[in-house]
């Protein structure tokens, strides 16, 4: 069978069925990349301002945000009154 | 039909691609023998590489190792095998060595890859990044990090969704699922020990809270956070996004401690953390840095001079040994410690806690010795047979062992003995002309 290059993972694909986690995983992280996305539409916000918005546990907020800062997606937008947090905006041009 | 291995042959194969690895091989390719390089991760350069800066000189970590690294990819006698593992060394006789080393698949063929990281870009997958300690997510297709060498993309087979995206987006259609497990039989001539060290896991103490109570972290985790390559846009608590303006230091967290199985001192726990207190007071002017310690072990060229120097810019020093670590509302740490020189336990309250943890052998090596024993020291590190007039020497004539693979040592002390192992190597090698 000749392989067709640049098509290969549905080779990979027939062999490897994809496990159930993996796409459950997926799927969390596209809802939370959503609902953060959402989150921060309308005006910069802080982790603990995010926390309650979204209803996740802080750490996980800056988790979820820190990996979507490194993907592009978000961006620091200066630091609070008390030069405690941060605020974190959507990137200008930033892919999405 | 049983397929047939792969059958390689070098003067020397180095196990091992971290700073010490990297210095036999290259001293050993210089002299005009072939070598191969076996590394099992992604990337060669070791912790080195993922390092902010080096005590007691402050210098950038990766502005020393990258042109190193750099020398040792591109050099016409050393071959290296990233994302591969020695699983076999067999001794026939005296310059005669017989590995099995397994090339795991990258899915990605290096050669074609240019960095660009537009798979990177395209994957829809986030998972912990192993390369940032767990503190930010990676991609499923993903480089390392930026200044990994070969600086060209993996798939995280586990972690794929096989939705093809990435394949669709590379420029160069470097990426291949159909890549599978390549074995090779690699006739060498000596062999060169170089796997390095483990860092302590602080799960193993629960009384310091590690895991559960998300400020505190390790210095490893801290290292990250300094460099320049860092998971978060500055100094953060991964707890709850907060600059930290109090911070502790706990050395010895698995180092001189039977009760953890680690009896030994780790000997660079105290300058590291001593080093990253410094640097800390640059990132963060405001913030006051406390290292409870049990001795500062300040042994080297010009150690001595940058504890002091770090005492003069404000950092304290408590001679404590800390029992428990305990987590307020508000993610604050609350420290009990005895105070040694007091002889009083007392409590300090902190906002991020900085476990200095310990090294630990990597054992796995002496196992895939088949036909001889590579015999470990007491502490399971690689035994040195003659560790005075003969440093790399091991149980096994002809295999030499370089860097952290025989006990904890700093930087230069690893270079120094990635050194003396390719000198060794060296001087068996021509036993074999003569």
């Amino acid at each position: 069978m000749e392989i067709e290059k640049g098509k290969t993972a549905k080779y990979l694909k027939e062999k490897r069925p994809v496990p159930k986690e993996v796409t459950e995983q997926l799927k969390s992280f596209t809802k939370t990349k959503k609902a953060m996305l959402e989150a921060l539409k309308e005006e910069h916000k802080t982790v603990p301002e995010l926390a309650i918005e979204l209803n996740m546990p802080k750490d996980e907020v800056v988790y979820q945000l820190m990996s979507l800062m490194k993907y592009g997606l978000i961006e620091p937008d200066g630091i609070d009154d008390m030069d405690e947090y941060f605020y974190y905006k959507i990137k200008e041009n930033g892919k999405n | 039909m049983k397929e047939t291995k792969k059958i390689l042959e070098y003067d020397a194969l180095v196990v091992g691609g971290g700073i010490a690895g990297g210095e036999s091989a290259l001293n050993l390719a210089n002299l005009g023998y072939k070598v191969l390089l076996v590394e099992k991760d992604l990337t060669i350069g070791g912790k080195m590489i993922m390092l902010s800066k080096v005590f007691p000189t402050l210098d950038c970590a990766a502005c020393i190792t990258t042109p190193k690294v750099s020398e040792i990819a591109r050099h016409q006698n050393i071959t290296i095998f990233t994302g591969a593992e020695v699983k076999r060394i067999n001794k026939l006789g005296e310059h005669r060595f017989e590995v099995d080393v397994l090339q795991k698949p990258r899915y990605v063929n290096v050669a074609d890859c240019t960095g660009c990281q537009m798979c990177e870009e395209v994957c829809p997958v986030s998972v912990s990044d192993e390369y940032q300690y767990g503190m930010v997510g990676r991609k499923a297709a993903y480089i390392p990090f930026s200044i990994a060498s070969p600086r060209a993309a993996a798939i995280d087979i586990e972690n794929c969704t096989l939705c093809g995206a990435c394949e669709r987006a590379c420029p160069t259609k470097c990426i291949d699922f159909t890549q599978t497990e390549e074995e090779f039989l690699v006739k060498a001539k000596s062999v060169v020990v170089a796997t390095g060290f483990n860092l302590f896991d602080p799960l193993k103490i629960p009384r310091y809270g590690y895991g559960s109570q998300k400020n505190i972290i390790t210095s490893m985790q801290m290292e990250r956070q300094l460099a320049p390559t860092r998971p978060f846009n500055t100094i953060l608590r991964p707890g709850d996004g907060k600059m930290p303006d109090n911070i502790a230091y706990v050395l010895c967290t698995g180092s001189r401690d039977k009760s953890v199985g680690n009896p030994i001192c780790s000997q660079v726990c105290c300058m590291y953390s001593i080093k990253q207190a410094q640097l800390l007071m640059g990132a963060l002017p405001m913030a006051d840095i406390t290292i409870y310690y049990l001795h500062i072990r300040a042994f080297g060229k010009g150690f001595n001079e940058f504890y002091a120097q770090a005492q003069d810019m404000g950092v304290e020093f408590i001679k404590g040994k800390v029992g428990k670590i305990t987590e307020k509302e508000n993610g604050n740490l609350i420290l009990r410690y005895e105070d040694i020189e007091a002889g009083v336990v007392k409590e300090a309250e902190h906002d991020m806690v900085v476990l200095s943890v310990g090294i630990l052998p990597n054992q796995g090596i002496s196992d895939v010795f088949e036909n001889e024993k590579l015999e470990l020291d007491p502490f399971n590190f690689v035994q040195q047979s003659d560790m005075l007039a003969s440093p790399a020497k091991t149980s096994i004539e002809g295999v030499f062992v370089a860097g952290t693979a025989s006990g904890p040592m700093d930087i230069p002390d690893s270079i120094l003995s990635g050194g003396a192992a390719s000198a060794e190597t060296t001087s068996y090698l021509r036993r074999e002309t003569v």
